[in-house]
């Protein structure tokens, strides 16, 4: 190879280098996908949402809706008013978990796996608000093999009581809770203390469970609405028997998360 | 020294594309939901519509999304609700979006926000009545990954929307107090509680609301002490559904997060000494009726008297001793 060649591959290699570096950088903002439709925005809504410090009339209109809206309730024929009224504006409601695709791993018998996600919620300075959580069916194969959910050690936990299960020879799938705004029954118990997620296909229907609640309004009327996060780790648990048959396991855990009312 | 130089850029070139792969299988992972405004209250006529704005943004990794509403009740007096798995009611609601429908999937790129124009209708001849409803903005779960045991999560967000519909512009007002009382300390009788001066004293206030639409109180909890001295604590001013019941709670409040005085209304923290009167009033609108309720309680200083009397008793027992001596 000679000079000239030498410093074309050395040029070559440099531009493949820059343009690696400089997708990498730009592919951390977006990931752009393609799916772009023909949306179209409405600056402001055609409806009156009170929000801001209020000391005009429409703050009144959130004291008594009977009376000082009757003017134009008579006119319009409705009266609408959006975010919490004792707050003085209007606080989006923010629900993130960390790891949608929880891995755990494959399953040996007898031999427990784990797999954490973080849950967090942001709601501003009020702080009222509830997770719940239901799972879509137990773990199981396409072709119907089930791994049941636990019943932990003594055979005393289930979709709301909480106990231990830290036995090898306990077979199931389950889950537990730290972190803040838990339920109180996975702080008293500890750290070795699982129950099992409700089932939308369980007949009796089983409703919901709640895995993250507040009921404070963390406010404090006189300031501006705090930025506060509330965030918890739920660690999910399954154990097989050595007779369970082979096979890819998998359910969907739904998690709702609604601010109060 | 040409070689040594050809060497480190593949390797970074190499490193570069490394960190790329990995970063695209942690990225794809997070969904991160806000909805806003999360509440939204319409008193409302029959025959009438009107058009919402939310805006919803995704702050996680690209995702497939669906809305869809559905009723919800109280679940308890704490504010939490129980969402029903059936739609129902006579509420009718839509989308005003070209390209968006209810129940229909759409995508949502990183930091990006779809603003979702709800348009609410309420049909003629309607009964008057609350209904109360919850937008939900549900996530896709990701594919499933071959040869592991695997739980896939989605995540589902929602605001809640409070209608009352009324032909007239009244409503039904029928609030109740259903408790208003101090917790803990030691109870002689029915009404008498006794409680040592430095104890935090939780406090516990909830209305019934047994009308047929939901009301919101505004009113105070007074605490006066002997010698008249007056404290005033503001009744946070949230909505009781209809026909449900409400744990209050007023402010300036004290440590609520503490699972020794949760769930309560109030905390009263501070040094007392005698008797004191707890007395609440609250009203829900201009014309709505006033209602009151009152408690009381005694506080000594058990704790310091004990102290007390046992540190005389050692002394006493020390003087006696040497006396004896």
């Amino acid at each position: 190879m000679d000079n000239k060649t030498k410093i074309k591959s050395l040029i070559f290699l440099i531009a493949l280098c820059l343009s690696s570096i400089i997708y990498n950088l730009s592919s951390g903002v977006s990931y752009a996908v393609p799916m772009d439709s023909a949306r179209f925005k409405i600056e402001s809504a055609n409806v009156e949402i009170a929000g801001g410090n209020k000391s005009s009339s429409s703050y009144k209109l959130a004291d008594t809706v009977g009376q000082l809206a009757a003017g134009q309730y008579s006119s319009t024929g409705y009266v609408v008013k959006a975010g919490f009224q004792y707050l003085h504006s209007i606080v989006p409601f923010s629900f993130s978990i960390a790891n949608i695709m929880i891995d755990l791993g494959t399953l040996v018998p007898n031999i427990p796996s784990e797999a954490s996600t973080t849950l967090s919620v942001s709601f501003g300075g009020a702080g009222q608000y509830q997770v719940t959580a239901i799972e879509e069916g137990p773990l199981k194969t396409q072709s119907g093999n089930v791994i049941s959910d636990t019943v932990c050690d003594g055979n005393d936990c289930d979709e709301t009581n909480v106990a231990v299960w830290n036995l090898p020879s306990i077979y199931g799938f389950g889950y537990k809770m730290s972190g803040e705004d838990i339920p109180a029954a996975f702080v008293t118990c500890g750290s070795l203390c699982y129950r099992r997620f409700p089932d939308r296909t369980a007949l009796p229907v089983e409703a919901p469970a709640v895995v993250m609640s507040s009921q404070d309004v963390t406010v404090d009327l006189t300031s501006k609405p705090k930025d506060i996060i509330h965030a918890s780790t739920i660690t999910f648990k399954t154990n097989v028997s050595s007779i369970q048959p082979a096979g890819s396991y998998e359910t969907v855990v739904n998690f709702v998360a609604t601010p109060s009312f | 020294m040409k070689k040594k130089i050809l060497i480190i850029i593949f390797s970074l070139f190499l490193s570069s594309i490394i960190y790329h792969l990995e970063s695209q299988v942690s990225l794809a992972q997070q969904v991160s939901l806000s909805i806003s405004p999360p509440l939204l209250e319409l008193f409302i006529k029959p025959g009438k519509e009107i058009m919402v704005a939310y805006q919803l943004k995704n702050s996680g990794d690209p995702t497939f999304l669906n809305l869809k509403i559905l009723p919800f009740e109280a679940r308890d007096n704490l504010g939490n609700i129980r969402i029903k798995s059936e739609f129902e009611g006579p509420v009718r609601f839509s989308l005003d979006n070209a390209d968006l429908k209810l129940e229909q999937t759409f995508f949502l790129k990183t930091n990006d926000s779809q603003q979702i124009l709800l348009r609410i209708r309420i049909p003629e001849n309607i009964t008057d009545g609350d209904y109360y409803y919850s937008l939900l903005a549900e996530t896709i779960p990701p594919t499933s990954s071959e040869g592991i045991g695997s739980t896939r999560a989605k995540a589902t967000i929602g605001s809640n929307i409070l209608v009352t519909i009324s032909n007239s512009g009244n409503v039904d007002i029928k609030p109740k107090i259903a408790t208003f009382s101090t917790m803990n300390g030691i109870a002689f009788g029915k009404n008498i509680k006794i409680f040592d001066s430095s104890d935090k004293i939780p406090v516990i206030l909830t209305v019934v609301n047994k009308g047929r639409n939901m009301i919101k109180p505004e009113g105070q909890i007074s605490l006066k002490g002997n010698f008249g001295e007056t404290t005033k604590y503001d009744i946070i001013s949230k909505n009781i559904l209809a026909e449900s019941e409400r744990l209050l709670e007023a402010t300036p409040s004290a440590d609520l997060s503490s699972g020794i005085y949760h769930p309560s209304s109030l905390v009263l923290s501070g040094f007392f000494i005698g008797k004191y009167s707890l007395s609440t009033q609250m009203k829900f609108g201009d014309n709505s009726p006033t209602i009151f309720a009152s408690a009381s309680f005694f506080a000594f200083p058990f704790k310091i008297a004990g102290g007390i009397l046992l540190a005389t008793i050692i002394i006493v027992f020390i003087i006696k001793r040497r006396k004896d001596e």
